[in-house]
């Protein structure tokens, strides 16, 4: 359904030029890869926090408040660093497994971050009883370590 | 340097390695996945000392919470690392950004064990205070920019190609 799509991608005179220059798709490669060390720093963070380790002595709606900018700005960088990638390549993306596995964990991963976990950690902990915000804290890891995993073998095994 | 390159590409354990079908994507995958641990936490720890990022947290708690994951990451990191270069030191070895990569993970190290027995011996003073002194801001200005170096010259690695003439006119490959 979405192929017609996919090949419009591909077409379109910025995929090209990514195609066709020589260093606008590695530049664009290492930026995208240190956003994710940002992203997953202020993730990890975070995350770890609702599990009860990591910056335990201090208080969680804190410290989601201090990694919420870096985690919205290196997740705006990812976007805008994937599009590029994703386009030039569009149609070998369309036909990769990886691709959609990783694009589906995304989505999920996001839904999670901005309702649930946000909520969460907003929260005094008193509140919350010891189990859901581990299960949020380890959801989390785990939504985004397959995004990470999807992602490499889009390059590799496609 | 060679020698060592040659002897251990020779070497049974680095062939079957090679020759496995499946090792280099997990190993590479993990080397990703286990990136994001190392560099996303010391990134934080550099921001926490240079003053851009979680300026409230006492140094030290910022330590003590979060570098044994570090240090966690960093073991699968370093191993995955390796056993890449153990499976392909030919490919390695004329690599330019593989040795630049090299080179700056040794600045970071210098750069940490400076901090490690200048500055931080006095971390008591001044670990609530948002600004570091000069001498923790600048190792963490320094480690940020050569961990951005690190991430890109190992993302750059697989453009063995894409090098300075001065390099491919050394002839290593």
């Amino acid at each position: 359904m979405l192929q017609p799509f996919f090949q419009w991608m591909q077409g379109l005179a910025f995929s090209k030029f990514f195609l066709e220059s020589i260093w606008p798709t590695p530049i664009v490669q290492c930026i995208h890869l240190v956003a994710i060390a940002v992203f997953v720093g202020a993730l990890l963070m975070v995350d770890l926090r609702l599990l009860g380790k990591g910056l335990s002595d201090m208080p969680l709606p804190r410290v989601a408040r201090a990694a919420e900018p870096w985690l919205i700005g290196a997740f705006v960088v990812l976007v805008l660093t994937g599009i590029p990638q994703m386009t030039s390549t569009a149609l070998k993306q369309y036909y990769s497994p990886f691709f959609w596995w990783k694009m589906e964990m995304v989505l999920i991963g996001v839904i999670l971050t901005v309702t649930i976990r946000r909520k969460l950690a907003s929260k005094d902990e008193s509140e919350l009883g010891p189990v859901l915000p581990k299960m949020v804290g380890l959801a989390s890891i785990a939504l985004w370590t397959s995004v990470t995993i999807g992602a490499r073998l889009i390059g590799l095994l496609s | 340097m060679r020698t060592l390159f040659e002897f251990i590409d020779a070497l049974p354990s680095s062939v079957s390695l090679r020759e496995s079908l499946n090792a280099y994507v997990y190993l590479l995958t993990l080397h990703v996945v286990s990136m994001g641990v190392v560099a996303g936490i010391i990134g934080f720890w550099d921001m926490r000392l240079a003053g851009m990022a979680l300026k409230w947290v006492p140094v030290t708690k910022v330590q003590s919470g979060l570098f044994p994951w570090m240090i966690g990451g960093t073991v699968v990191n370093a191993l995955t690392g390796f056993l890449m270069v153990y499976s392909q030191p030919m490919r390695y070895f004329p690599n330019f950004w593989f040795w630049t990569k090299m080179g700056m993970l040794v600045v970071v190290a210098a750069n940490a064990a400076f901090f490690h027995l200048s500055i931080e011996k006095t971390v008591d003073e001044w670990e609530h205070d948002p600004v570091a002194p000069f001498k923790a801001r600048l190792a963490g200005y320094v480690s940020l920019v050569f961990w951005v170096g690190i991430i890109a010259t190992g993302r750059m690695t697989a453009y063995s190609g894409l090098v300075p003439q001065w390099w491919i006119d050394l002839g290593l490959g």
